[in-house]
């Protein structure tokens, strides 16, 4: 019976003692709150917010420790539960803050990239360009100055000899009494002079064919005059071999009496049959 | 009569404490509180929902503050003063950051846009 005493006193104490020292809530949600804040961001980018926060709580603990039913204890709780909302609150403004930056030194970042991009593409289109008006006044001036020595050709030409375009080509017509003696083939040495011309005219343009054709007046037999043009076309185009022209690009024709472009019962008709046509294939070699 | 004279100045001691201890309003220093109420009123916190439900718990804080000092209980008001406060700040801070995080935001919205216009690859950047 005595210990059945003994027992319910200290049972009603125990109850007493924890009826005292239990928390109020205030101090509960505080303690909660700064385990929650200490494990969030404030840690790292706030400590002193978050300290400050613990520093309240350890009063909050305090003053329940000392008198746990006043409203001290409770007030202080309720302000510490605060402060570590608050330290938790500004550790995120500070995380979003530190992305608002490095977001404002990534567009800045990007726009250099941008630019870097932008300069490099121009840089490389001006040399494109360059290199394509190069090409282009290059192709230009080759151009005239092939058209310049073809005209230049065209002029010595012109003063040495009869030039005439036709369907078969560029037609040289030099005169047989200038480049040979009379029933001979060998070429007189004034003619070398004048087909030297002719020949320094040709070879601006040496990758064109030659046909070299040898014609007579009727005088004589034709057969005659048939070997005496193949003899001369030969000696014309032997020569112009010799003045560095390829000579698988010339090919020699004796045409004797026929074709003659004037009246062979005249003198001077006979004359200019008696002639030596160097034609100018149209077509360039391949 | 000496014991009348002590009575009667016993009772009139009694009665001027009865006086000043019931109904009379004790001064209270309410302008951190009232400051930082309207400073969180200024940055936007009746906007921003979790920073308004502070300020109003901050405003009938301050209420009951001004209820428990007309009732003479200084202490027990400055101390109901100081929850009043610490709402006010913590609606502060909410405001501030509800207003970086629309910030951060459009940050990494305008570098997102930046990018997908001339058409370079997205860095992955989350809040």
């Amino acid at each position: 019976m005595k210990n059945l005493i003994y027992l319910s006193v200290i049972a009603i104490a125990g109850l007493l003692v924890d009826c005292a020292s239990a928390p109020p809530a205030e101090l509960i949600n505080a303690r909660q709150s700064y385990q929650h804040a200490s494990m969030s961001q404030a840690a790292t980018l706030v400590p002193a917010d978050l300290h400050k926060a613990q520093v309240a709580l350890e009063i909050a603990e305090k003053s329940f420790k000392d008198d746990p039913n006043s409203f001290q204890t409770r007030d202080l709780s309720y302000v510490a539960d605060r402060k570590s909302k608050m330290a938790e609150a500004l550790g995120t403004t500070a995380a979003e803050n530190a992305a608002t930056a490095k977001a404002n030194l990534d567009f800045q970042a990007t726009q250099t990239q941008i630019l870097k991009k932008t300069k490099e593409n121009l840089v490389n289109s001006e040399n494109e360009a360059k290199i394509k008006s190069d090409q282009l006044a290059t192709e230009h001036q080759a151009r005239l100055d092939a058209d310049k020595r073809a005209a230049k050709s065209q002029a010595e030409l012109d003063t040495l000899a009869t030039v005439k375009e036709e369907e078969r080509g560029l037609v040289i017509t030099l005169s047989g009494s200038v480049l040979f003696a009379s029933d001979k083939s060998e070429l007189l040495p004034a003619a070398q002079d004048r087909l030297n011309h002719v020949a320094d005219a040709l070879l601006t343009t040496k990758e064109r064919k030659l046909t070299v054709e040898g014609y007579t007046d009727s005088q004589g037999s034709f057969s005659y005059n048939k070997d005496l043009s193949q003899r001369r076309a030969d000696a014309v185009r032997s020569y112009l071999i010799s003045r560095g022209y390829p000579d698988e690009l010339i090919i020699a024709n004796g045409i004797g009496e026929d074709s003659p472009v004037a009246d062979n019962a005249t003198a001077e008709g006979r004359a200019d049959n008696r002639r030596v046509e160097i034609i100018v294939d149209h077509a360039p070699k391949i | 009569m000496k014991l009348i004279n002590m009575a009667m100045l016993a009772g009139s001691i009694l009665f001027a404490a009865v006086i000043a201890g019931c109904g009379s309003s004790v001064p209270l220093n309410k302008e951190a509180s009232t400051s930082a109420i309207r400073t969180a009123e200024d940055v936007g916190a009746p906007n921003v929902p979790t920073a308004s439900l502070y300020l109003q718990l901050a405003k009938e804080e301050l209420e009951n503050a001004k209820g428990l000092a007309e009732k003479g209980d200084k202490e027990e008001a400055e101390s109901m003063l100081t929850r009043s406060q610490a709402d006010a700040e913590l609606a502060i801070a909410l405001s501030h950051g509800d207003t970086d995080k629309k910030e951060a935001i459009k940050a990494l919205e305008r570098v997102r846009q930046l990018r997908q216009d001339n058409q370079l690859p997205q860095e992955t950047g989350t809040l």
